[in-house]
C-alpha cells in the first residue's frame, strides 16, 4: 500500500491511496463514521432562560456545537473509574450566564478548565433582547457516531476511484462532438484517451454517455486507486481522525483474531 | 428562526458563517442596488468562506432570520 498526501489541513485531508482495496477504505470510512469517540455536551442543566426559544432548543443547539477533544485523556462514562457518577476522567463542565441584548455565542460557555476552553467559538446559540436572560450548566462526555449524529466528528467521508476514459479511435469525429458538448475545458484528448482537468467532473460526461446511449465512450474504473477525502468539525484535527480510526480498525482486527483461537 | 448551528444533510458547522454572509452581503446589495459593480458576489463570498458543497450553500442562501420576531415572547 502506497500513500500520497494531497492535503492535509486541520480540518480537511485528502489521500491518494495505491495498492489497496475499496473494502478497506470503506471499513476505514465506516470507522470513522460510527466508532470514532469524542466529546460532545450530553446533559444541562437550564437555572433561567426568558429567551425566545425553549430549553429544548437551547439544548439541541448546544449539543451539536463541536468540543475540542483530547482522546488520550478521557474515557466513556460508563467506563470510567467512577462508575458512571461523573469525574475529571470522563466529564467536562462548562458554565454559561449571559443578560441584555446581544448574541450567546458557544465561546460564553466558560470550561471548568482552560485546555478544554471551545476552538469554534463564533457559532450562534440564540440572540437575546431587551432584559432576556440565559443561565445554564453543562457537560459534555465522549461518546460514539452510531449512538447520536453530534458525536460523530467526520463530514462527508468519500472515496473515488481512478478512471481512465477509453474510446473507440474509428469514431473520433463523434468523440470531439462530444467533448463540445461538455462545459468549456474541462475535457481534453490525449494519447487516444480523455482526459478530465477535474475527475469530479464525471457526471458531465457520463450524463451524455446516457442520454445518447453512446456505446463508444467506456470508462474504466480501477479500484486500487483510491482518492479519499473527509472534513472534520474541529473537535478532532484531520490527522488525529486519520491515525485513531485507523487504531480503532486494527482493535477490531486483533480481537476478531483472538476470538478465533478460542475456536 | 435562528441559523441552524450544522448543515442538515452533511453536518458541517455553518452557523458561525451567517454573520458575516450577512455583512458581506448588504455591501454587495448596496452596490448592486445602486448599479455599481460589486466588490464580490454571493458566489464569492460563499467560497471564501469554505462553504463548498450546495447542500451547505442552501442553509445560507435560503435562510430567513427571524428571531426578532418572536423576541416579546418567552
Amino acid at each position: 500500500m502506497k500513500v500520497d498526501i494531497k492535503e492535509l489541513k486541520p480540518k480537511k485531508a485528502v489521500l491518494k491511496i495505491e495498492d489497496t482495496q475499496l473494502y478497506f477504505i470503506n471499513s476505514l470510512r465506516r470507522i470513522m463514521l460510527s466508532e470514532l469517540p469524542k466529546l460532545a455536551i450530553d446533559g444541562v442543566v437550564i437555572y433561567d432562560n426568558t429567551s425566545a426559544l425553549f430549553d429544548e432548543i437551547i439544548s439541541h443547539r448546544l449539543g451539536l456545537i463541536p468540543i475540542p477533544t483530547d482522546l488520550s485523556l478521557l474515557t466513556f462514562k460508563d467506563q470510567c473509574v467512577c462508575k458512571g457518577k461523573g469525574c475529571p476522567n470522563c466529564t467536562v463542565r462548562y458554565t454559561l450566564s449571559k443578560e441584555g441584548e446581544g448574541t450567546v455565542l458557544s465561546g460564553d460557555l466558560q470550561a471548568s478548565e482552560k485546555s478544554w476552553k471551545i476552538t469554534e467559538d463564533k457559532i450562534p446559540i440564540v440572540r437575546l433582547y431587551g432584559e432576556q436572560r440565559l443561565i445554564l450548566e453543562v457537560e459534555a462526555v465522549l461518546g460514539r457516531g452510531k449512538d447520536h449524529a453530534k458525536w460523530q466528528s467526520v463530514q462527508a467521508p468519500a472515496y473515488r476511484m481512478d478512471i481512465s476514459i477509453e474510446f473507440d479511435k474509428s469514431k473520433i469525429e463523434d468523440v470531439k462532438r462530444i467533448i463540445k458538448k461538455l462545459p468549456e475545458g474541462i475535457a481534453d484528448i490525449k494519447n487516444d484517451k480523455i482526459v478530465l482537468k477535474d475527475e469530479t467532473k464525471l457526471p458531465a460526461l457520463e450524463s451524455i454517455i446516457d442520454k445518447e446511449k453512446i456505446d463508444f465512450i467506456t470508462v474504466k474504473h480501477d479500484p486500487t486507486k483510491i482518492t479519499f477525502s473527509f472534513e472534520t468539525d474541529g473537535s478532532l484535527t484531520a490527522k488525529d481522525v486519520i491515525v485513531e480510526s485507523a487504531k480503532i480498525l486494527e482493535q477490531k482486527y486483533t480481537e476478531f483474531v483472538k476470538q478465533l483461537k478460542a475456536l | 428562526m435562528i441559523i441552524p448551528v450544522r448543515c442538515f444533510t452533511c453536518g458541517k458547522i455553518i452557523g458561525d458563517a451567517f454573520e458575516e454572509y450577512t455583512k458581506r452581503y448588504e455591501i454587495y446589495k448596496k452596490a448592486f442596488d445602486a448599479g455599481e459593480n460589486p466588490k464580490e458576489t454571493p458566489k464569492q463570498i460563499l467560497d471564501e468562506l469554505g462553504i463548498d458543497r450546495y447542500c451547505c450553500r442552501r442553509m445560507i442562501l435560503t435562510h430567513v432570520e427571524l428571531i426578532g420576531e418572536s423576541a416579546p415572547f418567552e
